[in-house]
């Protein structure tokens, strides 16, 4: 066999170990056949068998640079344009969505839909801020302000010119929490609920203050809040809009024999007679008149012509149920559910009285949260059908749904409605508790646009809504069930 | 042997690229070979090889943010997104093809030691040092896989020139790997 050069021998092996990608390093075998000179160098072939293409390195190279730069420019915008923005889980986004343009002028910049109809995840645009909102997924815990109960976040929304923002929200469907008022930290600012129940606070900047100065002000505007002169009750202070001793609801019964109805909640109920307003000249004719059972105020007025009779229904929270229900008995009531532990767990009975008011007289068990947030006396309403009260109250009023006790037939037994302060409870017709359209009268912080809400709402009017000379401003609709409110703010306090 | 630079170093050039993915780069040059090096000795071909080189570099620059600096050098954080790229392309080319074995299977402990991979990267970056004829015929001849003609024919060389630059390549690639280092290979000459 001729003699090869070195050269020639390794190549002879790198032709070989090219040739077989998978070959073991071929030591002992190699070793035979060539050069033993050559056998350091094996595994140097060996290992440059992967050696890389020096073009992918390069190109590798300027690929990574090119997305280098693109990650620097994002991470200089994620540094430098850091927002906040507020995420809405909303029980009916679609809906919201709607509302937001109407209310607050909102464009949508696009929306994803779930192929369930629920709205996955949109964005709106208010003014220049944006907004993202999707419907509630409560099985991920993602749940809204309905579902919750309320939500305590409130969104501060500044705008342009607040008064008019805040008349298209209210037109829109939003409630007045609280009234547009100048503020001590100088803006012009209302607080209003949305039909989806988030807060926004409307707000428009009038002055530029420093912090010192704010300070300042809000702890002179604490002292005399702290002072409580009476002087002060002219100021529109957010919960002054309730006069003196009421709370949001007060059954004003029109009732005939209203001065001799006093005499029997007296004696009956132990009620104290607070006013009485006698028309002038029928010295046994009342026009106005207040008695306080417990903690809870009772207005009434006889009724006339143009005011038909319009006893109402009433929960009364006793101690003593068996006692009560028997001097009302004696003070003249027709009993009509003697007094028993009822399957809600209170015991208690029902009257009716003198005026055709009628009275469940209860003692709630401790512990039982039926009654929970009902007061002495608390307005019960049994419309043919619950449901859609329930729907009229949350649209007119901003009521809040917070019992409710139903059967698999569709029929509620009972129901609690939150507004304001106060708690109205209702059941669906049954038995002795038939229909029964009432009169009461609400307080509310802004009784113009609660008054053209409960119109929007499917009320009719029935006084429109004018500043009345015992302190209120205030208006009267009907409801579509029959039911007549007084939709009042409380002005000032009248000496009469 | 000492190719990676000390620690504090190497943290520097990672912090560096934390901030600016611009400075990525130094990383990049000093960790390409090693890199390499692990992922050519677990696929079958260079196209694999350079596709998933290709995607560790990429994930690494745009998960820069969750290496976290507890003493774990850089290359293990490398080779652990170099372990999963692997073995997510055999599952796939498993899943398209049916057929396994068209990749080895992940197994990161597979044949290669970290030593080996080291020397291997090194052995990558002294080609570059080598002058340039040779290092010409040693990047054409196995980083291209041409022939000895088809490199003479490039070169307008001899086929017995282009063995020669071949010889002298290695040998001095050989010569330069030796230096400091065991001389395992050359002590088994005996």
């Amino acid at each position: 066999m001729a003699k090869q050069t070195p050269s020639e021998q390794l190549d002879k092996l790198v032709e070989r170990l090219l040739g077989r990608r998978d070959a073991p390093l071929p030591r002992s075998e190699a070793a035979r056949p060539f050069d033993t000179r050559l056998v350091p160098v094996l595994e140097v072939i060996n290992d440059l068998r992967d050696l890389p293409r020096p073009d992918f390195k390069v190109r590798l190279k300027a690929d990574l640079e090119r997305r280098a730069s693109m990650a620097s420019t994002a991470k200089a915008v994620s540094e430098f344009r850091t927002t906040a923005t507020p995420y809405l889980s909303i029980k009916g986004a679609a809906a919201a969505i709607e509302f937001y343009k109407k209310a607050f002028g909102a464009t949508e910049a696009f929306r994803l839909m779930q192929p369930d109809g629920r709205v996955g995840h949109a964005e709106i645009d208010i003014g220049g801020a944006k907004i993202m909102l999707a419907d509630e997924f409560p099985e991920i815990g993602f749940r809204s302000p309905e579902s919750l109960g309320g939500s305590p976040i409130v969104i501060h929304l500044d705008v342009e010119d607040v008064d008019a923002v805040a008349r298209r929200a209210v037109a829109a469907g939003a409630t007045v929490v609280r009234p547009v008022a100048d503020q001590f930290y100088g803006d012009r600012s209302g607080q209003f609920r949305d039909p989806f129940g988030y807060t926004w606070v409307l707000s428009t900047r009038k002055e530029e203050l420093s912090p010192e100065e704010m300070q300042r002000r809000n702890d002179e505007a604490s002292r005399q809040q702290s002072s409580g002169s009476s002087q002060e009750k002219e100021s529109p202070v957010a919960a002054k809009f309730i006069r003196e001793g009421f709370h949001s609801i007060t059954p004003y019964l029109i009732i005939p024999e209203a001065s001799r109805w006093i005499d029997f909640v007296k004696h009956a109920f132990g009620a104290e007679e607070r006013f009485r307003v006698k028309r002038p000249g029928a010295e046994n004719i009342i026009m106005h008149a207040e008695v306080k059972i417990g903690d809870s105020m009772i207005e009434l007025a006889d009724a006339n012509a143009q005011f038909p009779p319009t006893p109402a229904a009433m929960v009364l929270h006793v101690d003593d149920p068996d006692a009560v229900f028997d001097r009302a008995v004696a003070a003249g009531a027709t009993p009509f559910q003697p007094v028993a532990d009822q399957d809600y767990g209170a015991r208690g009975g029902s009257v009716r009285d003198i005026s055709g008011n009628s009275w469940h007289i209860s003692k709630p068990t401790p512990g039982n949260t039926i009654f929970e947030g009902f007061r002495s006396v608390t307005p019960y309403l049994n419309p043919l059908r619950v449901e859609p009260v329930i729907e009229f109250l949350q649209k007119a009023f901003g009521g809040e749904e917070v019992y409710r006790a139903q059967s698999p037939d569709g029929v509620i037994h009972h129901a609690q409605v939150r507004i304001g302060d106060s708690i109205i409870g209702m059941g669906d017709a049954h038995g002795p508790y038939q229909p029964m359209p009432c009169t009461l009268h609400l307080y509310v912080p802004d009784a113009d646009s609660i008054y053209n809400q409960a119109l929007r709402a499917g009320a009719t009017s029935i006084q429109p809504v004018a500043d009345q000379p015992y302190g209120d401003r205030s208006g009267g609709v009907v409801d579509p069930f029959g039911n007549r409110w007084f939709i009042a703010t409380h002005i000032r306090d009248v000496q009469f | 042997m000492k190719v990676r630079k000390n620690e504090a170093n190497e943290r520097l050039l990672v912090e560096a690229a934390r901030r600016d993915p611009a400075r990525f780069a130094d990383l990049y040059e000093e960790h390409f070979e090693r890199v390499y090096a692990f992922v050519a000795c677990r696929v079958q071909d260079r196209p694999a090889a350079e596709d998933v080189t290709s995607d560790v570099f990429h994930q690494a620059l745009a998960n820069l943010k969750n290496y976290e600096w507890r003493g774990v050098p850089f290359a293990a954080w490398l080779y652990r997104i170099a372990a999963n790229a692997i073995a997510d392309r055999w599952q796939r080319l498993a899943r398209e093809s049916g057929n396994p074995s068209q990749d080895d299977p992940p197994d990161e402990h597979k044949g290669v030691n970290p030593e080996q991979i080291e020397r291997r990267a090194q052995l990558f970056r002294l080609v570059r040092t080598l002058p340039s004829e040779q290092r010409r015929v040693i990047e054409l001849r196995f980083a291209e896989g041409k022939s000895i003609r088809e490199i003479a024919s490039e070169l307008k060389r001899t086929a017995g020139a282009i063995k020669q630059l071949q010889f002298r390549g290695i040998q001095t690639l050989r010569a330069q790997l030796g230096k400091g280092t065991r001389k395992k290979l050359g002590g088994s000459n005996g």
